[in-house]
């Protein structure tokens, strides 16, 4: 009995390594059906689950898990068929038939035809639904009518080449036309579509729960697998503290989190157990907005010294530990329309003295800064603490003291977001910087359109350069009006020179938009439209 | 001690006199209670909506949506954010008065019906930390006086750096030594009493580093005063004293920093809901306050101070129950 014990449990404990060794190698080939995972969001929670109403990246992350676009884009940025089969532009560019699937439902049992496009699109027009994402996005589409069951017409008020990647976008989903019917809170409560997962519940300021859409038929066409998704369950948490929500990924409480901030990206590289996706936003690349409409930007030269007076590559590279690349263009990486000019924005103090001389701002005061007719070189920087992340708020800084090289005093007002709309309201800023995500280089004429710099009552407007130049006008809205893919580019790379020439803006890089996973969170990727992950292909080797 | 309270409620028991002086006294409280509530709902109010800032924005989802001029406007018109603020202030009071607190404007939900579901958890949280609190703070100022004056310099050290610790900071270093170094807790909620361990423990310590110090000083006052000295007289032992004397009189000032203490709990709530992703009221604040969700910051606030006055009111007739001095000096 004393001899046979050992030996068994010698037995047992080979058999065990035996069994530890084997379980990741057959794991890690064949996608395992089953298991919830629990992906924790540091993004602010959604006020509505319907992503139509309002519009916000919070609502995009969520509702790439239940609602399907018409198109999606592939990591070439190329449009591939969704729930739409296929379509067509009229020749006038003023008409648009897509054909829809004609074997899908959605969760609640309504089939997708193309009332239910009619449907969305009213849906998304209706003042009532408060949309504003989506709004903006479809503002050129004057009418929809259905030909018959799988064939939905969009009649435009004039030719828009942003159409598909607009409509590509979680926050023109198509939803179950039943379900929007109902009230707008129970509709934000559990919005329908067609997607591979259904919400089942929701407890505002914990997490949302989602379940296996199990007669599921309608992945995009680059998704890695047909059919329903492997995960049984989500649970989608949200855990607004940076530091417990990397511990809680580290002890396993949680399999996913976004939001990961530089010194947690580099602190994880040591962890074996935890992997890293960087999926930069598409639309703009985030970048300091230079207000031409006063002085002293109202002078590109001294728009150039400000450029040429920051630094901005050392302090990204000491702020950021490598994670995130620099960036030249107004464009985001991701879109295929960008242009880069690393040489307009080289660091030069000597060049931006000289600048500033030129420009009148001879003189020094006492404490350094450039003076003219008696007042100081200032520029105001309202920051949104709502909208940075904090090695940003640190680079601002680090900007600031390189700007007083040359003689600007920058003056960086922290403030929440409601009043940082209030200051660019009453154009009470010089420098801002406000991230802008949207698919497509028609972010653009968003951004640097004259009509972008009157405010909406709300006192909300997006050309924060308050560029007015009306061969940029006509440049921007030429290429939005023409479907050619090679005259695009042409008048997109014209537009970027007019912009990046004229030092309206100093781009920084990417917007920002790590993830980290388990390693045995397996088929995780991030959607090639705004950058969300799906986990349709997601899978637990566990 | 069970014999002594018998005797002091029998002393308090009303008798006619004082029958009308408590009413006078009830009274009296209840129009303070009323005050207080409008006061607090005034105040915050304004602050609100004197900085700058739009709250149509928070029904529209607050950061990152670009929200339209017609989305805004029809927003605005829903809330009746168009109207002049002070007929704003004058419907909400209204409202009010009849014990409807509105509906929330990030969380499409009314207010009272958010405040239920996270009423709970908080209050939760708040009375086993004070718990957890009472008897650190206890059981260190009673080991610190009866181990001599190393003990006392070695409590008081550690009392001291206890209630300096911000609660941020207290929380991630718990998280970082229990959950990432050790593995023994969830570094964030989870359902059950094992994820409320750390943050119980974040908001107890530096509560309980405030009342440990005042409780070891009135216990070696208490130890130092005559009636010890009369009670040793009577031939008390030492343990006798300590415990049915000095401790009753060490309890006085904690109980009456009760009050404070649920006020600081609450704020500390705001952070460690926060940290550890727990749902209750201060976590909602906090997100009301940054999308400037009036009714529902107005709402939490009112509860809030409506929790504070309760408490207050408690541990006074408690003061009055431990030392009969008060009840008779007061009431």
């Amino acid at each position: 009995m004393n001899r046979t014990l050992p030996s068994l449990a010698a037995a047992a404990s080979v058999v065990l390594v035996l069994a530890a060794c084997s379980t990741p190698t057959t794991a890690g080939s064949e996608p395992v059906s089953g298991g919830t995972l629990v992906y924790a969001s540091g993004d602010a929670e959604p006020t509505c689950l319907d992503p139509h109403v309002g519009g916000n990246y919070p609502q995009a992350l969520v509702a790439t898990q239940y609602l399907e676009s018409l198109v999606s884009k592939n990591s070439d940025g190329e449009i591939i068929p969704w729930l739409a089969t296929k379509w067509s532009e009229s020749d006038d560019g003023l008409s648009w038939d897509f054909t829809l699937r004609d074997d899908v439902t959605f969760t609640d049992g309504t089939p997708l035809t193309a009332d239910a496009v009619v449907a969305n699109i009213a849906h998304l027009k209706d003042p009532e639904t408060g949309s504003s994402t989506g709004y903006l996005a479809v503002q050129k589409v004057s009418d929809v009518t259905a030909v018959d069951d799988t064939t939905a017409r969009l009649t435009m008020s004039s030719p828009d080449s942003g159409l598909l990647d607009s409509l590509s976008q979680p926050w023109l989903a198509i939803e179950s036309p039943t379900a929007l019917e109902r009230p707008q809170d129970e509709n934000c409560e559990s919005p329908v579509g067609t997607g591979p997962f259904v919400v089942t519940k929701w407890d505002r300021q914990q997490s949302i729960s989602l379940e296996r859409n199990d007669d599921y038929t309608s992945p995009p066409a680059d998704a890695a697998h047909e059919g329903k998704a492997y995960l049984k369950a989500i649970e989608w948490r949200f855990l607004p503290d940076s530091a417990s929500r990397y511990a809680a990924l580290q002890s396993g409480t949680v399999d996913v989190i976004d939001n990961v901030q530089p010194d947690t990206i580099v602190a994880s590289q040591k962890e074996d157990a935890i992997e890293e996706i960087d999926a930069p936003r598409p639309g703009a690349s985030n970048r300091i907005e230079l207000n031409s409409s006063k002085a002293p930007f109202d002078d590109a030269r001294v728009r150039e010294a400000f450029i040429r007076s920051a630094n901005v590559d050392d302090s990204v590279a000491s702020l950021f530990f490598g994670t995130a690349k620099r960036s030249y263009s107004a464009l985001s990486s991701v879109e295929k329309f960008g242009v880069s000019e690393p040489d307009l924005f080289d660091y030069d103090q000597d060049e931006a003295a000289s600048l500033l001389d030129a420009a009148g701002w001879a003189e020094k005061d006492a404490d350094g800064y450039r003076v003219k007719d008696g007042e100081v070189l200032e520029l105001d920087f309202p920051v949104s603490t709502n909208q940075s992340i904090p090695a940003e708020v640190s680079l601002f800084e680090q900007l600031q003291s390189t700007a007083k090289e040359a003689g600007f005093k920058v003056n960086l007002k922290p403030l929440d977001l409601s009043s940082w709309y209030g200051a660019l309201g009453e154009n009470d800023y010089d420098l801002v910087s406000a991230p802008y995500t949207k698919v497509g280089a028609d972010v653009l004429r968003i951004l640097f359109d004259s009509s972008g710099t009157v405010p909406a009552p709300s006192g909300y407007f997006a050309n924060h350069s308050q560029v007015k130049d009306p061969a940029l006008d006509a440049l921007l809205e030429g290429a939005n009006a023409t479907s050619d893919a090679d005259e695009r580019a042409d008048l997109y790379a014209q537009a970027q020179e007019i912009i990046l020439g004229g030092f309206y803006i100093l781009p920084l890089y990417d917007q920002q938009n790590h993830f980290l996973l388990r390693s045995d969170v397996k088929g995780l990727r991030a959607m090639p439209t705004v950058s969300t992950p799906t986990l349709y292909d997601t899978w637990l080797a566990r | 001690m069970a014999g002594s309270l018998t005797v002091d409620l029998v002393a308090a028991a009303p008798t006619a006199p004082t029958r009308g002086r408590l009413a006078r006294w009830a009274l009296l409280r209840l129009g303070g209670i009323v005050f207080v509530l409008w006061a607090v709902a005034t105040v915050t109010f304004f602050a609100l909506r004197l900085i700058p800032g739009d709250p149509a924005e928070a029904v529209l989802g607050g950061p990152g949506s670009q929200a339209s001029a017609e989305a805004l406007a029809q927003a605005r018109a829903d809330y009746g954010l168009d109207r002049p603020l002070i007929e704003q202030y004058g419907l909400y009071l209204a409202r009010l008065a009849t014990g409807d607190l509105g509906s929330s404007y990030a969380l499409r939900e009314p207010v009272a019906s958010v405040i239920s579901t996270n009423l709970g958890p908080t209050l939760l949280l708040a009375v086993l930390s004070l718990v957890v609190a009472l008897a650190i703070a206890l059981g260190l100022a009673v080991w610190s006086t009866r181990g001599g004056r190393i003990a006392v310099g070695i409590g008081s050290v550690l009392e001291i750096v206890a209630a300096a610790v911000p609660h941020f900071w207290l929380g991630i270093s718990l998280i970082l030594l229990f959950s990432t170094l050790l593995g023994w807790l969830p570094p964030v909620s989870v359902p059950g009493p094992l994820g409320l361990v750390l943050p119980v423990l974040t908001l107890a310590i530096p509560l309980a580093g405030f009342l440990g110090q005042v409780m070891r000083e009135a216990l070696l006052d208490a130890l130092d005063s005559p009636f010890v000295l009369s009670a040793r007289a009577r031939g008390e032992g030492d343990s006798g004293v300590f415990w049915r004397h000095a401790l009753r009189h060490a309890a006085i000032p904690a109980i009456g920093l009760t009050g404070w203490a649920f006020g600081s709990l609450i704020s500390g709530a705001v952070v460690v809901e926060t940290i550890f992703a727990r749902q209750g009221l201060g976590r909602s604040l906090l997100s009301a306050v940054q999308s400037r969700d009036v009714p529902l910051v107005l709402g939490v606030v009112l509860v809030v101070a409506l929790g504070y006055i309760l408490v207050t009111t408690l541990t006074d007739l408690a003061d009055r129950l431990v030392d009969p001095r008060l009840a008779k000096a007061h009431l």
